[in-house]
């Protein structure tokens, strides 16, 4: 009998062990030295032409110091960069960390409950050296990582500038008067004034991200009128377009606009037939390679607002790279992200992609053109506000983006364009309601 | 004997219900297929249709995208956009028509002329799309070509002007799609009766006469294939080529259907009115497709 116990109460033993076994976490968990696979979506390459072989190199570098580590890069497309990372959402599954552009498109997936909070497994000391990390700001938590700083600034050719008569700001800024002044100049010698493109609506939406901003005191008035509590009719918000479609008409622009898009748009500066176009500094370096160093120089947006946020810097962070709900290694997703803020790292970044890092412990004596430095003076000094962030993607698409090519395309008004954007607004607002509290209880 | 007698009258109804049911069986997993690959997506955003997310996060079941679909202005230009672009049926049917009557003829070395109208067919739409993006910019080869010979005055911007942009498109679509309508009414001419066309011949009818009378009645079937097939194609084929080309602008003024969904499922994360668009497209392409169905079988009608 006796044995009988025994032998049942052994099958048992053996039983619970096994089952013990196959339930039991590896036993290196949390020591450090367990394998992990960590999965990126990662897109940079095209505001940062070189940030593909940068990773690839950071990817290799981490492997000496992490051999336990390893990042799987996956490159995401511009097109489906919001849609590839939505399936994931709606799927829950996906990769560790994900990269989307920054505040609008982040804090749509916070609201969806994808992400943690990077704040939560990067320390103070460290996040402290990241520049611009408020634009990811919610619930005083940070949200995403960012990696580099983009503004926009405006290139003139000097020799253009000199064949019109025409002299460059003494303050590296014009008045609204002083610009269009020189425009007729510029025009009255057979010029093109200013070059852009905007097949693909981005000509439009980056005058209303360095010109639209000028009427406005602060992001809270955006989110205003687009929870419907003022109308994008007001002058504030829309009032601007009389002025671009103004220079439409007096055909300051390239004639071919519509037939562009952006970076064709900019190519008309590079080749020498613009006098003046909006540029990154990867779009500035580039002119300062075919125009000539000495021929190039910059200057912010001229002024015509009287809005507190006339005078702000346009630098963003651009993409934000973030740490999603459903990963299993999120404090190892954020230790990687760490090692792309290391001095080594930051250099090498320079060195591949000519954009400069956003990060205090950037080593800014890399940037040797005074063009360029200039440029990183004003993306690194006082408030930065990229405006087009702060849209909800379908205002972006189709009212911001729309709009533009309305006036530029000369197929309405400019009253046609503020009405356009009221509209969109009022059909977001319907069509999305979970999102119109999200934007009503999102204290800026 | 009684007993053999039973389940020989049992063998012979399972026989019979064997014989009956085996070609059920067969068609079986075609029809599982089927199933899964057109039903299940149908069943699925008609569902998803009804779906909306309310103020408090909850879903709320009902027709409140199809309302807000209506309540979109821009619904309304979108759908009016597909319906410019029908106007590109019938002259793209003419044309069809009128080349395969001339390769139908024997013009010398036609058979080259069908592959080279054939070409634009097998050509990937986006490769077509950009490559006629160059050739229609404000400074693009046709406008230099056009101011070359001194009409510079016609020179537009074809793809860049809300007027211009669904003409454009047209012509676009229409190079392309020429060569399958050419093909299929080639097809259907060479196994028309020659005889009868040589008796009118004999009796004196023209070029226009032969074709008008006899040529075209006997083509009605096939005419109408191409047709259907080709609405079909303008309200919901054309993605890829406003993606290309315009990316819907200038404006709104070529965003099409489907672009206008693709928008909403995944530029806008609002899969409810994606979906509720997606019914709305499905309903008038049912409409479509039955109308074919229905114009087939007249057809064979008159043919029998």
């Amino acid at each position: 009998m006796i044995s009988k116990r025994f032998r049942l109460f052994s099958i048992v033993l053996v039983l619970i062990m096994l089952l013990s076994a196959c339930g039991a976490k590896p036993a290196a968990t949390g020591t450090g030295n367990e394998k992990v696979d960590l999965t990126f979506w990662y897109w940079a390459e095209s505001d940062a032409p070189g940030a593909d072989a940068w990773m690839t190199e950071t990817v290799e570098a981490y492997k000496k110091v992490q051999p336990n580590v390893t990042v799987n890069i996956v490159p995401q497309s511009t097109d489906t960069l919001i849609s590839a990372f939505q399936s994931a959402v709606t799927a829950k599954s996906g990769p560790d960390i994900a990269s989307q552009w920054a505040t609008g498109p982040v804090l749509g997936f916070v609201w969806q409950d994808a992400l943690v909070p990077v704040s939560d497994y990067v320390s103070q000391d460290e996040m402290k050296n990241w520049l611009n990390v408020d634009e990811n700001k919610y619930n005083g938590k940070n949200w995403g990582a960012p990696m580099y700083l983009i503004g926009i600034g405006v290139m003139y050719n000097k020799d253009l500038f000199s064949k019109a008569g025409v002299t460059p700001p003494a303050n590296g800024r014009w008045t609204w008067d002083e610009f269009t002044s020189a425009c007729d100049k510029l025009k009255a010698a057979g010029i093109t004034p200013f070059g852009i493109g905007d097949k693909n609506g981005y000509g439009g939406a980056w005058w209303f991200a360095n010109v639209g901003i000028q009427g406005l005191n602060s992001t809270e008035d955006l989110r205003q009128a687009i929870i419907g509590n003022k109308p994008f009719t007001d002058e504030m918000y829309t009032g601007w377009y009389a002025r671009m479609d103004d220079m439409v008409k007096k055909s300051y622009f390239n004639q071919d606009v519509m037939s562009l898009d952006l970076d064709q748009g900019v190519r008309q500066f590079w080749e020498g037939k613009a006098a003046m176009a909006f540029g990154t500094d990867g779009m500035i370096k580039q002119a300062l390679t075919d125009v000539g160093e000495d021929k190039v120089g910059v200057m912010q947006t001229p002024k015509w607002g009287t809005g507190k946020l006339a005078d702000a810097g346009n630098a963003t962070q651009s993409i934000s790279f973030l740490i999603t709900k459903w990963s299993k290694h999120p404090q190892k997703a954020a230790d990687f992200l760490k090692f792309m803020h290391t001095p080594d790292r930051l250099t090498s970044w320079y060195k591949h992609t000519g954009v400069i890092a956003a990060d205090a412990r950037f080593d800014r004596t890399l940037v040797t053109s005074p063009t360029l430095k200039q440029m990183m003076e004003w993306e690194t000094t006082g408030p930065q506000v990229w405006l087009e962030n702060f849209l909800p993607g379908q205002l972006d698409s189709d009212a911001d983006l729309t709009a533009g090519q309305t006036i530029f395309a000369q197929s309405g008004s400019a009253a046609d364009a503020a009405k356009l954007w009221q509209s969109v607004a009022e059909t977001w607002r319907n069509q999305h309601p979970d999102e119109l509290k999200n934007w009503q209880n999102w204290q800026q | 004997m009684r007993s053999f007698i039973r389940m020989k009258s049992s063998s012979g109804l399972w026989s019979r219900f064997s014989r009956t049911l085996e070609p059920y069986l067969y068609l079986v997993p075609a029809s599982v297929l089927i199933l899964l690959v057109f039903l299940y997506p149908i069943i699925w955003i008609l569902q998803n249709s009804l779906w909306q997310n309310n103020a408090d996060g909850t879903k709320g079941f009902g027709f409140t995208n199809y309302r807000l679909v209506f309540q979109d202005p821009v619904f309304f230009q979108v759908v009016a956009n597909n319906g410019k672009l029908l106007f590109s049926v019938p002259i793209m049917t003419l044309l069809a028509l009128f080349l395969a009557i001339v390769l139908f003829e024997r013009v010398r070395g036609w058979m080259v002329y069908r592959g080279i109208v054939f070409m634009p067919y097998i050509l990937a739409i986006p490769v077509v799309g950009t490559t006629f993006v160059y050739l229609l910019g404000l400074n693009g080869i046709f406008n230099t070509l056009l101011r070359g010979i001194g009409l510079s005055v016609l020179a537009q911007d074809w793809i860049g002007s809300a007027k211009w942009v669904i003409p454009s498109i047209s012509v676009v679509i229409i190079y392309r799609e020429l060569g399958f309508g050419v093909v299929l009414f080639l097809a259907r001419l060479m196994s028309l009766d020659k005889e009868i066309l040589e008796a009118a011949e004999i009796d004196g009818a023209n070029w226009w006469q032969k074709h008008a009378y006899i040529t075209l009645p006997q083509m009605s079937g096939v005419i109408e294939f191409f047709v259907v097939v080709e609405l079909i194609t303008m309200l919901s084929w054309v993605f890829a080529y406003v993606y290309t080309m315009t990316g819907g602008g200038p404006g709104f003024a070529s965003t099409v259907m489907e672009f206008y969904i693709w928008k909403h499922a995944f530029a806008f994360r609002s899969p409810g009115i994606a979906s509720a668009l997606a019914v709305v497209l499905l309903l008038v392409t049912t409409i479509l497709i039955v109308l074919q169905l229905r114009l087939r079988r007249r057809a064979l009608d008159e043919n029998l």
